[in-house]
């Protein structure tokens, strides 16, 4: 009987209610390390993730089910085999690679174009600004033509994962948003 | 929980399978669910996995939708959830794409998780690695192998075994962690204490790591020798299987170098008296397979005192394993084992079957023809109570003695033919006997009559179509050539007025065979009348077979010389079957004009009855030597020798088959040739000689092909270098004799050009006279060497290459090469009827066993060994060997009686052949050696 109405509880708070939260990126992006910084709050040592990382963890009385997809060309076709039941995106773009921004924001788009994610929140995290030469948020958003997204709520943050700057920051934004869209 | 919920997810137990599609369906929504109900999905997963133990498999796509759908429960904690998910991916793997996918999350696992789950999960890593992604998981084995926990130890060391044919170079990178795993004892972590009846270890993890050591340095004999050594010493190694494992390698190493048994003596004899019984077997074991030449007798002798011994333990797998290795030493060496006998009789009773009937067996080859006769006694008494399997080895056994001690035939056939109509018995026991009343028929021919008609008392009250069919086909053969024929008649006949059409079918052609008995025109008439009434018979086969019989019979009474009615009714060659299936296989392949061309089987190789017979007999012979020779018995596979100990020879293996087709391989490969097409049909090919160690950088072995006016030296060249290719690869064979040789060069075909590791074969080709001409060849390879860009595969342009030449050894065309073996069944009667004789003495100095001997004699020779003298008898220092064989050409029949006698200054050898033809006799005689 306990079980039943703490379960009830649970379920008036929204404890209890999962919310699947994909990481995607090109390889090198640094998905993984802003993975286990939210996990754990530190910086781990990784290597290329050759499938999936998945972690549960626990933010603001919410349990999130954090899916960190490898990066590689050869992994990306595999990512829509994890999108069902997402309640959010993290894009992750490694702002010195300007060589690439146009492959991310090309895997981006299409990513955003499968029905599955119609409804879900995306933020995009400008990372690696510790490193010099590395694009502003702005610009980033610019290259990865993020204003022509219609019908979604985004944003983007300038981030840096191995010192924990602006990880935080955009993930309370992603929680508010969903709050208030899907729960 | 009710009995009633549980009972609802365990249907399993009643063994209904579940629907394969409700179970996909249920386990891809369960799956995707969120959160993930961790016990549903556990069912679930076991369903799944039930499905698949039981065979069911999934379309592709299915598969990998269903791995990628078990792939999202890694976001569960729980570890019973997971090692069944792991038990589920390493099912998966096998159906489904792309299933590196897990590969991170396993990963993880194995550095992170729970000590509970890591064996599952490095297990299952090694299903989902590839060659690319293996370097990733490297430091993961190497920190799994060297664990303490000794479950985690063992699953990364089983594991590298399946990790070496993806990722050899990966494993290879961990082998001082898997020598470190070798020498350490490692105890499980949670159970406190250990006493000496509980110890809290097996150690199992010593025998995975020796294992997988062996097979990253099994190539290597100095690495492997040192292995022993390092290892056999002190007390490093407490696990009983890796002793064991040790045990094998020493067997292996002696198999490949005889020599070094100085070295290892002593150990095999300390693994004599080891603890533990199982090390003691193996050790005995390997002894007792060793040539006896390399190995004292007295070593012999211990070993086989320890197996004594265990023949009383009361661990009833001991004493099976112990009898068991006693019955193989039985069959080369049985007074060897005299010393066992009193255990060996009180093991006829033994509760266990098993045992019992190994102990039979091993008794009836330690048996003289003295004691033959009592110990059938004992087993008609003992074989209505034992089960069909043990029945058909007993049965495997006497046959065998039949070839033995043909003069015991009598006991030998009362106690088959007794079990034939008094036991019961399924059709496997069933057609064991009759085959081996068939082998006494054939092979031993004064019980031929006796044993003919009891079979046609059996066939009045048999069962079993098939061997009702083959009692018929053998008394429609032999007889025919009986003293009474009209005997057999009546009861072929009645057969025909009882049975089925199959039966009848074959009861007419058995009959139609007695027409063709000459001068009996009584029996002639009888049996046209005979075929007249079964020509009203209800069916269409037997209708026909009647009627062609009667037009044959008809058609050589009027014309009595004429022989094709006497050869269709009274086949005198078969074909040689696996040669015919090769080429009917290879007709169907190749068809290109819709079958208007008809089968050519003039091709095909046709065998004489006493052809056949010889490769029957030599058939025999081999499966009886091969359950010894302990070179077939490879180290580390246990299947092979479980068949044989079953007793039951599953037809011949693929090695006999190739045997078979060589002959008509041959043939094929060389009438393709244009060259070679004149000098007409292969009359004898030889089997592969070795040239050349089978380590030169060039492997070169000879075949002799013998025409009628022609000889054809084919050299089959195999290239080892990696680098280097061979252009214009010729054989210089010149006859020792020089210019007066009576044969004469007339073409060479070179082989263009040998790429690195191909094989491919160059010909020299003489012309002789028709007579028997005996040469040896001197050879010289010639080549061109062209080094090879390793980008292209191709040679560096411009790089002329350098002309270069190999010595081989020398080729000999003995008059061996004119000879089959032929198989007669009295072998004195038939040597006394030869008209030239010839004697020859030989003195051979070396020092060689008498074996070694008789198996060049009967090699050189191509004659067939019989009587059983083929085997020497161990202990006394001289033999008799008897070999009888036919000329290919003229048909010339040839027996040879060696006696040799082994003295301090070594083996004299006396031989005396009797031939129809002076010249061949006198050829094989005076080179026998």
């Amino acid at each position: 009987m306990g079980n039943f109405f703490s379960s009830m509880f649970d379920r008036l708070w929204g404890v209890n209610k999962e919310l699947r939260i994909l990481i995607l990126g090109l390889d090198g992006a640094g998905k993984t390390t802003i993975l286990y910084r939210l996990q754990i709050g530190e910086v781990v040592t990784t290597k290329p993730t050759i499938g999936f990382n998945v972690e549960t963890l626990a933010y603001k009385n919410l349990k999130l089910n954090v899916w960190d997809l490898g990066g590689q060309t050869s992994i990306r076709p595999y990512w829509r085999c994890y999108y069902s039941n997402t309640a959010a995106v993290i894009f992750v773009v490694d702002s010195t690679d300007q060589d690439r921004m146009a492959t991310a924001s090309k895997e981006l788009h299409m990513m955003l174009q499968e029905e599955e994610l119609q409804d879900a929140a995306l933020l995009v995290f400008a990372n690696k600004q510790d490193q010099p030469g590395a694009l502003s948020a702005s610009e980033v958003s610019k290259q990865l033509n993020l204003v022509e997204l219609k019908d979604r709520s985004w944003s983007i943050v300038a981030s840096s994962a191995i010192k924990g700057e602006g990880i935080t920051e955009g993930l309370d934004w992603l929680i508010d948003v969903i709050k208030e869209e899907q729960l | 929980m009710s009995t009633h919920t549980y009972k609802k997810f365990e249907e399993a137990v009643s063994g209904v399978l579940p629907d394969k599609m409700t179970v996909y369906q249920e386990c891809l929504n369960a799956f995707n669910e969120s959160p993930v109900n961790a016990k549903r999905c556990r069912t679930l997963i076991s369903r799944l996995l039930q499905l698949l133990a039981q065979g069911e498999t999934f379309p592709k796509t299915e598969a990998t939708a269903l791995f990628f759908a078990v792939s999202k429960l890694f976001q569960h904690p729980n570890d019973s959830l997971r090692q069944i998910v792991y038990l589920a991916i390493k099912e998966l793997s096998v159906i489904s794409d792309d299933v590196l996918m897990a590969t991170s999350s396993i990963m993880k696992d194995v550095q992170n998780g729970s000590d509970a789950i890591k064996p599952n999960a490095i297990r299952s890593l090694t299903r989902v690695l590839d060659e690319t992604t293996a370097f990733s998981a490297e430091r993961l084995f190497k920190s799994a192998v060297v664990s303490k926990h000794p479950s985690i130890s063992s699953a990364a060391l089983v594991s590298s075994y399946h990790l070496l044919p993806v990722a050899e170079a990966t494993v290879k990178r961990y082998i001082s962690e898997t020598q470190e795993a070798v020498s350490d004892l490692k105890t499980y972590p949670y159970v406190s204490g250990a006493s000496d009846y509980y110890p809290n270890s097996t150690y199992i993890s010593q025998y995975h790591a020796l294992g997988l050591l062996y097979m990253l340095r099994n190539s290597d004999k100095i690495a492997l020798m040192k292995i022993v050594q390092q290892y056999s010493g002190g007390n490093v190694l407490k696990n009983q299987l890796a002793q064991v494992q040790l045990v094998k390698f020493v067997g292996n190493l002696l198999q490949r170098d005889p020599n070094v048994i100085s070295q290892f003596a002593p150990l095999l004899s300390g693994w004599l008296t080891s603890k533990h019984e199982s090390v003691q077997l193996e050790s005995a074991k390997l002894i007792t397979s060793l040539p006896d030449r390399n190995v004292s007798p007295d070593l012999v002798a211990a070993a086989i005192q320890t197996l004594q011994g265990l023949l009383t333990v009361p661990r009833v797998t001991t004493r099976f394993a112990a009898v068991r290795v006693l019955n193989r030493i039985s069959m080369v060496a049985p007074q060897k084992i005299v010393v066992c006998n009193p255990e060996l009789e009180s093991l006829i009773n033994d509760s266990n079957r098993n045992i019992s009937t190994y102990a039979i067996t091993t008794l009836l080859k330690t048996g003289t023809s003295n004691n033959i006769s009592s110990l059938i006694k004992t087993i008609t008494k003992f074989i209505h109570d034992i089960s069909d399997d043990f029945k058909i080895i007993i049965v495997d056994a006497i046959r065998t003695m039949a070839f033995k001690f043909p003069e015991e035939w009598k006991s030998i056939f009362d106690f088959l033919i007794n079990t034939l109509k008094h036991g019961d018995g399924g059709f496997i026991f069933k057609n064991g006997i009759v085959e081996a009343l068939f082998d006494l028929v054939e092979f031993v021919p004064q019980s031929k009559e006796t044993v003919l008609e009891n079979l046609c008392d059996f066939i009045e009250d048999c069962e079993y179509n098939e061997i009702l069919v083959r009692v018929l086909h053998l008394l429609g053969k032999e007889g025919p050539t009986t003293k009474n024929p009209s005997l057999y008649v009546r009861h072929i006949y009645n057969r025909v007025v009882l049975e089925n059409s199959i039966i009848r079918s074959a009861a007419v052609v058995a009959l139609s065979k007695f027409a063709m008995v000459k001068n009996d025109p009584v029996l002639l008439n009888s049996i046209e009348s005979l075929l007249r009434r079964i020509r009203n018979d209800p069916d269409d086969e037997v209708r026909d077979r009647a009627t062609i019989a009667l037009e044959f019979i008809e058609f050589s009474k009027s014309q009595p010389e004429a022989e094709v009615p006497q050869e269709l009714i009274n086949l005198t060659y078969s074909y040689d079957l696996g040669a015919l299936e090769s080429k009917l296989t290879h007709y169907m392949a190749s068809n290109q004009d819709s079958f208007r061309t008809p089968f050519d089987s003039s091709s095909v190789q046709k065998l004489t009855e006493e052809e056949r017979k010889a490769t029957e007999y030599k058939k025999r012979q081999e499966q009886f030597s091969a359950k010894l020779s302990p070179g077939k018995e490879s180290t580390p596979s246990r299947s092979t020798d479980a068949d044989k100990a079953n007793g039951n020879y599953s037809g011949p293996t693929m090695e006999e088959h190739g045997e078979d087709l060589r002959a008509t391989r041959y043939a094929e490969e060389l009438s393709s040739i244009d060259e070679f097409a004149e000098f007409g049909a292969i009359v004898n090919s030889s089997k592969d000689v070795p040239l050349t160690e089978t380590e030169a950088e060039f492997v070169v072995s000879g075949v002799k092909h013998i025409y009628n006016s022609h000889v054809v030296l084919q050299f089959n060249i195999t290239n080892t270098l990696s680098d280097v290719a061979l252009d214009n690869v010729s054989v210089a064979s010149t006859p020792e004799v020089g210019e007066t040789s009576p044969l004469n060069e007339l073409l060479t075909i070179p082989i263009d050009r040998l790429a690195p590791s191909e094989t491919a074969a160059c010909y020299v080709a003489f012309s002789k006279s028709e007579s028997i001409v005996t040469e040896g060849f001197l050879n010289t390879l010639y080549f061109t060497t062209r080094e090879l860009d390793p980008a292209t595969g191709e040679p560096f342009e411009g790089d002329e290459g350098f002309q270069d030449e190999y010595e081989i050894d020398s080729l000999f065309i003995t008059a061996g090469d004119y000879i089959k073996g032929a198989f007669v069944g009295n072998f004195s009667a038939s040597y006394d009827e030869l008209a030239h004789s010839e004697v020859a003495v030989y003195n051979i100095k070396e020092d060689n066993s008498l074996q070694e001997i008789i198996d060049k004699i009967i090699a050189n020779t191509n004659c067939l060994p019989l009587e059983n003298s083929q085997f020497a008898t161990l202990d006394s220092n001289s033999h008799t060997l008897k070999v009888f064989g036919k000329g290919i050409t003229g048909g010339a029949r040839i027996g040879l009686v060696v006696r040799m006698i082994k003295s301090s200054k070594g083996i004299a050898l006396k031989a005396e052949g009797k031939s129809d033809d002076a010249e061949l006799c006198s050829d094989v005689v005076n080179e026998l050696v």
